[in-house]
């Protein structure tokens, strides 16, 4: 067996070609990281962390929060049923009241923000809702609480400023949240008595948030609410309502994903052009590598090898280049409900092991070709070659 | 142009790392082209819609808010005004699935007078404004679900708590960038059913439709007399309602377009830095296989200077062939992405994501562009490298 070593000097040895190819590499991998990182923000920023145990009833037909409304005569008395949960403080179930509405940016452009009227035992509906500055709400006094990428981006939405949705609708900001990065962080909560008067939509909810006291419980409260001849409604279990409402992003993962796979491709000629070049010129060390007596299976692993460690290094920056943007979310658009959506890029263990993966590939598959032609070569022209 | 037998002669004497540079250039310009056309498209659609002299009217809060049936027969009575229409969102589903195509609302007598690039033949535009449960579908929508004219097309109320029956009349016909994939409907029939089930009703209230309250407009699409009149028309519709409970916010449609590609967001500012990650990532690929191919030619070019070839000469044929390499790579990349996307109609498979998708001339060009800069910038190094390297030195070097 050839010694690494070899490998490793010889990379040295072509210094500036190696760091070309290297930053190369590194530079598309870490786009293709980005995009991963995105799609699984995506995927992530559409979803809640619920209890297998909550459900949200709509009005039936409707697929989404945001169109689901019917009347709080029906909600009022979804909270009373028997089979919530119950604290303290009363059931753990919350009526909740959408609006969809146009904010400024600092930018001066528009975008489109879900303000959600809630009531306390919203934030306990949510397991990972957590205040990170200011305070909590008070009702009735025209407060909101903002997720810190809305803060960010929006005109008077730092905590002190007021929020302004056209003429009429407009919160104190006093505090920022955080929800465990789910589908709460693209949207401003506020008292869902504040947002009825702001509206003029008293009399209707959006929807109602439940969670049951057990398995039986919530079978026989879905039951209820789906069949009772006061509701008829439908209640979906939250896990799988945050699954249809992903699908929306399936052509964008899929998008996402390709511009991933069509840049590993690109890295992946760069490492065989490289790779060649490296064999072409040194077809005469080859051949004495093989009147030595090294096997043709030493001199193609021995090449491989320095493919991988080629490759490597680029992915390795490549992936050190995107940590810092883990700490970065863009805004933008859901598709499916106009609304503003924030996805924080998350390079976490899966997108990275993607990422070696396709490293791995790249060394593969780029140094394939080139330790082939290695091997093939007779040991006697080889050696006679210039 | 005697020279350039040599310099073809020399980009191709190495097949394989000509090939994987051209490869991978031509690869990244197909990426670029696919995240910039995305942008691009919708802007040129935009800029198109110009000439149509519309103007958009909405309610001031956004779609949340409520445009009143009634203010479509108001402004369309405004002078300089030729014709409106409502356009109400419906949103609903088809065969019971969340679909991603728009159902529009709309008034069937003026909406081909004010979408005047629409077209439907007139038999078809007379059976439709004859039943009022008719509609009228885009072409690729007809095409992808199989529908034809007199076929049913039951549609279930997702933001609305009614369905619909409708039935299709005609097939209309569109400029390739607008969306084909529209079905259009009476907004009276609409309307009609959420007033039967009164003011009080026990359903109907989403975030973008404050309730199932019948006579909202939606947005209101209208065609002014000429562009002049535009501006002015924007300013008069919005002063009319300012101190009612709804005002409205009115825009040219370009404008309007426009507000919609900003809702994009920070997704554009993304697109862009990778696109600029790609053109780096480029240089250094292309750079290195110049540079390799150089330094192997390091006799070669040493012989050249030695039989009297000027340093000026040297660094032209080097350039060239790094430029012509890079350029036929992004030919490859932009250009062929143009007759792919041109020849193949990616909509259907978005899901609807996309109505339309091609790869505008500008951004072709561009593509290339930009590949020809990274072979020349790709090229400067190794040719002035070559063109100051000592002749002395060079014969005697053995690669």
């Amino acid at each position: 067996m050839i010694p690494f070593k070899y490998n490793v000097r010889n990379l040295r040895a072509r210094w500036k070609t190696t760091t070309m190819t290297v930053l190369g590499i590194a530079l598309l991998v870490a786009s293709s990281c980005i995009m991963f990182g995105l799609v699984e923000g995506l995927e992530k920023s559409l979803k809640i962390s619920g209890d297998p145990l909550d459900l949200i009833v709509l009005r039936k037909g409707a697929t989404a929060e945001t169109t689901g409304g019917f009347d709080t005569g029906k909600a009022d008395e979804l909270l009373t049923l028997g089979g919530i949960l119950r604290d303290g403080e009363g059931p753990v179930a919350a009526k909740e009241l959408l609006n969809i509405a146009v904010a400024e940016r600092h930018s001066g452009t528009y975008g489109n923000l879900i303000i959600r009227g809630v009531q306390p035992a919203s934030r306990k509906l949510r397991s990972d809702f957590k205040i990170i500055a200011g305070r909590d709400l008070e009702p009735g006094k025209g407060e909101c609480i903002v997720p810190p990428g809305i803060a960010r981006v929006y005109k008077g939405a730092r905590i002190g400023g007021l929020l302004a949705f056209g003429e009429k609708e407009r919160y104190r900001v006093v505090g920022l949240f955080t929800a465990g990065g789910g589908s709460a962080e693209s949207e401003v909560w506020a008292d869902l008595k504040d947002v009825e008067r702001n509206t003029g939509r008293d009399g209707t909810v959006s929807c109602v948030q439940i969670r049951a006291s057990g398995p039986a419980e919530f079978d026989r409260l879905r039951e209820e609410i789906e069949q009772g001849a006061q509701f008829r409604l439908a209640a979906h279990p939250e896990s799988r309502y945050f699954e249809t409402q992903s699908d929306a992003a399936t052509f964008l993962k899929a998008a996402g994903t390709l511009i991933a796979v069509l840049l590993t491709f690109g890295a992946m000629f760069a490492a065989a052009n490289t790779m060649f070049s490296a064999v072409k010129s040194r077809t005469r060390e080859i051949g004495t590598l093989r009147a030595l007596g090294f096997s043709r299976r030493d001199v193609l692993f021995s090449f491989l090898g320095e493919s991988l460690l080629l490759s490597l290094l680029g992915g390795g920056l490549g992936l050190l280049a995107t940590i810092p943007m883990s700490l970065l979310s863009i805004e933008t658009m859901n598709m499916n409900t106009f609304a503003s959506v924030n996805i924080a890029f998350r390079i976490g263990p899966w997108v990275m092991a993607v990422a070696l993966v396709m490293t791995l590939a790249m060394g593969i598959f780029g140094g394939m070709l080139p330790a082939l032609r290695a091997v093939r070569l007779e040991v006697v022209s080889a050696l006679r070659e210039l | 142009m005697k020279y350039l037998t040599y310099i073809l002669r020399n980009a191709r004497r190495n097949p394989a790392r000509t090939g994987l540079t051209i490869a991978s250039i031509a690869i990244s310009m197909f990426l670029m082209m696919i995240l910039t056309s995305f942008f691009a498209a919708m802007q040129e659609a935009n800029s198109a819609s110009r000439q149509y002299n519309r103007i958009i009217v909405m309610n001031a809060n956004g779609f949340a808010g409520v445009v009143p049936i009634a203010r479509v027969r108001q402004i369309a009575a405004m002078d300089g005004v030729v014709a409106a229409t409502p356009f109400a969102w419906y949103g609903g589903k088809y065969q019971n699935q969340r679909v991603l195509f728009a159902q529009f609302g709309v008034d069937a007598d003026s909406v081909f007078d004010t979408l005047e690039e629409f077209h439907l033949p007139d038999d078809q535009l007379a059976a439709f404004k004859a039943d009022k449960a008719g509609a009228v579908v885009g072409p690729k929508l007809a095409r992808e679900y199989g529908l034809k004219i007199g076929d049913a097309m039951p549609l279930q109320g997702d933001v609305y708590p009614v369905d619909l029956k409708l039935n299709i009349h005609g097939i209309y016909e569109s400029p390739r960038n607008s969306d084909q994939r529209m079905v259009l409907f009476h907004h009276d029939y609409l309307d009609d059913q959420l007033r039967l089930l009164g003011p009080s009703s026990s359903s109907g209230s989403s975030a973008t439709q404050p309730s199932g309250r019948a006579g909202n407009a939606g947005i209101v699409f209208v065609r002014c007399k000429d562009a002049a009149a535009t501006a002015a028309l924007c300013k008069k519709v919005d002063d009319e309602y300012r101190s009612t409970d709804n005002p409205t916010r009115t825009q040219t449609e370009e404008a309007f377009g426009q507000m919609f590609s900003e809702m994009m967001g920070g997704m554009k500012d993304m697109v862009f830095w990778i696109g600029c990650a790609v053109v780096v990532s480029l240089l250094f690929v292309a750079g290195n296989a110049m540079a390799m191919a150089m330094r192997e030619r390091t006799m070669e070019i040493a012989v050249l200077k030695a039989i009297g070839f000027g340093k000026g000469l040297v660094l032209t044929l080097v350039l060239v062939e790094a430029v012509l390499v890079a350029g036929l790579g992004g030919a490859l990349g932009t250009l062929g992405s143009k007759a792919l996307f041109d020849l193949f109609d990616v909509s259907p498979y978005t899901g609807g994501f996309l109505p339309f998708f091609y790869v505008p001339w500008r951004v072709a060009l561009a593509g290339l562009g930009v590949s020809l800069f990274v072979g020349f910038v790709s090229g400067v190094v190794p040719a002035v490298m070559a063109a100051g390297s000592s002749v002395v030195d060079g014969l005697r070097k053995v690669v």
